[in-house]
Parts: C-alpha cells; sequence; structure tokens
C-alpha cells in the first residue's frame, strides 16, 4: 500500500440490535446517523456510504440515496458497499479510502439491516447466497450447514469436544447481558446451548447467533478535520482479503485463509504486532466460527481457541478481551451493519464510554466476515 | 432453488464432475475456475474426478433452504475426489450411519423443482458398500 492519509473515527452511533417490527430500515439508518452526526456538531459529510447485504429482501435496493435523502444529504456522493455479511466491513474500508486517497475529508458510513421483516425461510434463503450458487445451494445447503462442515471438520481433526465449543455462547451472553445495545441479553448456561435445537449437526441453535435488524454509523474524518470530535480515534489500519466463496476447492477447511490474510494487512499497515491489542470484536456468527477466526487471526494456535477460553482467556480482564459487546452471538448480527457496529464498539471501548463491559485499552481491533471466511474485513483502532 | 438455465449451463460440469487442473502448479479446482486459485495460471485443462472418494465432513441439516423439505434431513458431506474436493448430498444411508473416512460414489438423483418448475438431475453420492447404509 503506498503512502497514505491518516482517518479518524470523529463520531458514532448505533441502535440497538432488535426485532425493529415498528422502525422501517430508512429509519434505522436515520436513528444510528444521527447519533453519529450529533457527535461531530452535524457537521455535514461529503459523502455517505452504506453497508448492506439483503434489502432485495424487503423489495428496496439503492439504499444510499435513499437514506441520505432521508437524513438531509441530497447532492452528497452515495455509494452502497456489499460483501455479504461482512459488509458493513467493506463499507467501512471503502469509506476510509475515500480519506487516505484525498478525495474527501468527511465521509459518513452506515450499515443497516432488516432481517426480521420477511418470514424466516425468505431470510435463510437470502443469507446462503453468500454461497456458491450453481455447485453449493442447488443441493439445500443452508449457510448453517456449511458452517457446520467446518466444525466437524475441526473437531474431528483437534480433538475438540463439543462443550468447549458450546461455552463460548455462555461467555458471549455474560458480555451482552450488560451491553444495552445487545439483542439477547439473558444469561445462559452450557446446558441451554447443548440441549436446543440441532439446525445443522452438530450446529445447535444456540451455537448461532439470531436474526437481527439494526443500524450503525461511523463519521470518518482526514487529519484536518478531526477538530470536529473531542475524542477522535485513529484507524491505524486496514486489511481486506477474499477466499473461494464454495469450500471445495480451498487449500484448507480449518482456517480462514481470508481472516489471516486480512488481519496480516491490518497489523502491518498499523505498524503493530497482534500481542498488541487490548480488545476485539470479532466475527462469531457461530461458535465454530469464534474458534477459527481467533486461530486465524493469530489470538490462538490452530485447534486451541476452545481451550484457551475454557481456561478463561478473552474474557474482561485478559489482554486481548474479545467481544465485550456479547459478540454476534449475543448482540446480534444484522448483517451488513455488523462491521460498523463492531467499529463503534471498539471507538467507544478506547474512548472508554461503552456503556456494556468497558475494557480499558489502547489499541483494538475488529474482524467482519462474510460468507464462510469469503470476504473478510479487519480493521485496527489507535485511541 | 435454481433454475433451468443454470442446471443446463452446469451440467456438464455438475453430471461429469469437471474439475479444473493447473498446467503450471498442478492444482486441481472443483468448482472449475478461470484461473488457478494456488498461482493465478490461465493454463488450465478440464480433467473428469474420479467418482469413487471418501467423506471428508458431514452434516445432518433438519432446516434445509426452502424448496428442499422432501429432501430432509439433508445429509451434504464434503467428499475427497482423488486430488479434489467436492460439496455434495449423500442418499441411501440413515445419518446415524454416516461417519468421515466413509466410501462413498456417485450417483445420479432428482433434485429439488426449479423456480421455473422443472425437475433437475444433479450428482449426489451413496454409500460404496451396501451394508453401510
Ligand atoms: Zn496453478
Amino acid at each position: 500500500m503506498g503512502a497514505v492519509r491518516r482517518v479518524y473515527v470523529a463520531g458514532v452511533g448505533m441502535t440497538k440490535v432488535d426485532k425493529h417490527t415498528e422502525t422501517s430500515l430508512r429509519d434505522l439508518a436515520a436513528e444510528a446517523a444521527f447519533k453519529a452526526l450529533d457527535e461531530v456538531g452535524n457537521e455535514k459529510p461529503e459523502a455517505v456510504v452504506v453497508g448492506n447485504m439483503l434489502s432485495s429482501l424487503i423489495e428496496q435496493e439503492n439504499l444510499a440515496a435513499l437514506i441520505a435523502d432521508h437524513i438531509g444529504l441530497r447532492g452528497v456522493c452515495g455509494l452502497k458497499v456489499e460483501g455479504a455479511c461482512g459488509s458493513g466491513g467493506v463499507a467501512v474500508l471503502a469509506g476510509y479510502s475515500m480519506i487516505a486517497s484525498g478525495l474527501y475529508d468527511r465521509v459518513l458510513v452506515i450499515g443497516v439491516e432488516k432481517l426480521l421483516e420477511r418470514p424466516t425461510p425468505d431470510t435463510l434463503r437470502g443469507l446462503a447466497y453468500a454461497a456458491d450458487a450453481d455447485y453449493e445451494l442447488i443441493y439445500g445447503v443452508s449457510f448453517a450447514g456449511l458452517n457446520a462442515l467446518i466444525m466437524r471438520y475441526y473437531m474431528s481433526k483437534y480433538d475438540v469436544r463439543r462443550e468447549e465449543l458450546a461455552l463460548w455462547s455462555v461467555i458471549m451472553h455474560q458480555n451482552g447481558a450488560k451491553n444495552p445495545y445487545a439483542q439477547l441479553r439473558n444469561e445462559i448456561t452450557l446446558e441451554t446451548v447443548l440441549s436446543s435445537p440441532v439446525v445443522a449437526d452438530p450446529i445447535r441453535l444456540y451455537d448461532a447467533c439470531p436474526l437481527s435488524d439494526g443500524a450503525a454509523a461511523v463519521y470518518i474524518t482526514s487529519e484536518d478535520w478531526k477538530k470536529v470530535s473531542d475524542t477522535p480515534i485513529l484507524v491505524a489500519g486496514v486489511g481486506n482479503a477474499v477466499d473461494s466463496p464454495d469450500l471445495s476447492s480451498r487449500v484448507s477447511l480449518d482456517e480462514f485463509y481470508a481472516s489471516r490474510i486480512s488481519a496480516e494487512k491490518a497489523l502491518r499497515t498499523a505498524k503493530l504486532d497482534i500481542k498488541d491489542i487490548d480488545v476485539a470484536e470479532i466475527h462469531d456468527a457461530y461458535t465454530i466460527t469464534a474458534a477459527v477466526s481467533l486461530e486465524s487471526i493469530g489470538f490462538a494456535e490452530k485447534g486451541k481457541a476452545a481451550k484457551l477460553w475454557s481456561e478463561g482467556r478473552f474474557r474482561p480482564g485478559d489482554k486481548p478481551t474479545i467481544n465485550p459487546s456479547g459478540g454476534l452471538k449475543s448482540r446480534g448480527h444484522p448483517v451488513g451493519a455488523t462491521g460498523v457496529y463492531q467499529v463503534v464498539e471498539v471507538a467507544m471501548q478506547l474512548r472508554g464510554d461503552f456503556p456494556g463491559v468497558s475494557v480499558p485499552s489502547e489499541i483494538g481491533l475488529t474482524q467482519n466476515i462474510g460468507g464462510v471466511g469469503s470476504n473478510v474485513t479487519t480493521i485496527v483502532l489507535r485511541r | 432453488m435454481t433454475t433451468i438455465q443454470r442446471i443446463w449451463r452446469i451440467k456438464n460440469t455438475l453430471l461429469r464432475l469437471l474439475s479444473t487442473r493447473c498446467l503450471d502448479c498442478g492444482f486441481v479446482a472443483y468448482p472449475p475456475k478461470a484461473s488457478c486459485p494456488k498461482c493465478g495460471s490461465r493454463r488450465l485443462i478440464k480433467e473428469e474426478l474420479p467418482k469413487i472418494g471418501e467423506v471428508l465432513s458431514y452434516t445432518v441439516i433438519n432446516v434445509p433452504l426452502r424448496g428442499f423439505e422432501e429432501f430432509t434431513p439433508l445429509i451434504i458431506c464434503l467428499i475427497k475426489l482423488g486430488e479434489a474436493k467436492v460439496l455434495a448430498e449423500l442418499v441411501d444411508v440413515k445419518p446415524g450411519n454416516v461417519h468421515i473416512g466413509m466410501k462413498v460414489m456417485a450417483t445420479l438423483r432428482r433434485s429439488a423443482k426449479t423456480l421455473d418448475g422443472v425437475i433437475p438431475y444433479v450428482v449426489k453420492f451413496r454409500p460404496l458398500s451396501l451394508g453401510s447404509s
């Protein structure tokens, strides 16, 4: 990567992740956007970037125009960015690039998704579109099914027990119970996970994140414009990498290649080491996704992540603390918004005003995944 | 769900299990690619995969995609076929009898109706030895 301008997170906003029956997609986006804009004295952005995966489910595309117009920003530059469940992360990356390149000084990035407006079978089919339609979906395999293939392979290869993986959900619900923006704020036990219905063996309902509605926004600026905030947070590094959407042509089934490469890129641009990270929000769509992500990013050796969290690692008080928000499992997963939620949450951790589990920290990391590890964005933030 | 056009377009690949082999590094990819995933070379040849292989991983799906209800519980496997891997449905076996390492062979079977209402045939797999069903 060549020389780029510095980029800062100057304002953040998010809605509670929930089933928002009474609130439209545009109003969810507006709520998050106005919170971020209020933090920067309502300084008008030059561009709006929207992250979203499945608004076609609710018969609405052209989201940048829809949302920018709704929040009083006619005339600004607008675009939507899509990277399946990783759309939020790539939207932040796109906004970052617009500022780093010198094109703009102030960009509002909004992630928004409404998964609960349509009947669940329609939404599940939409989510599966992240996979290979020609060679995977023709068999009727669900997104959970694809992840289950990874889970069984991983458990067998590394001799990891079912209970060890299930514990991740328990830890996430402990964290999420304290997060006012989280969707599932109930604490659960190992038994809750192990006795929940089988979705795609070995994945059970409580191995999986919920379906969610929600929106999150970050107002990002150049060095010259970080003055709009009293507490600007530096975007120290960004990295994205893609892998095959299909599982079968992958070289390796027990790591997310794109997760590893994107984390390496982000840390390299930040000139930091994985050991420097105090807090991280990672993409635990399923308990197995948490394990493989932690290992691919470099927080754990291959096959060891579940052992580490069983020993108490990654919890509040540890370095790094992982997913103090409750993660996708408890905070929820409004897919195209999730990557933006993660940046909001880690920026607030660094500012010291995250309203849930608070992690005193200087350096944080987010990783947002599209598909089964096929489009991955890692972002490093620094106080 | 799929369409007649899609099934028609990929029928050779799908029914004969045509992979791409890289003439520069030897990597075999299924589904076939336009360039080698490993080295980027465009010097690829189509190569039919063996029809017998073994199960690398599997899942039993109770909630398949809409349209596949009649195939529930749906057994989906990643199968090692020669130098490649293939994702496909496993049939003629009880879910409890599937195991990693199980020997399976390709077979032609009916799939779910396409969006345009046609019943397509696709490659599925079944246990090699009938005793294991
Ligand atoms: Zn090659």
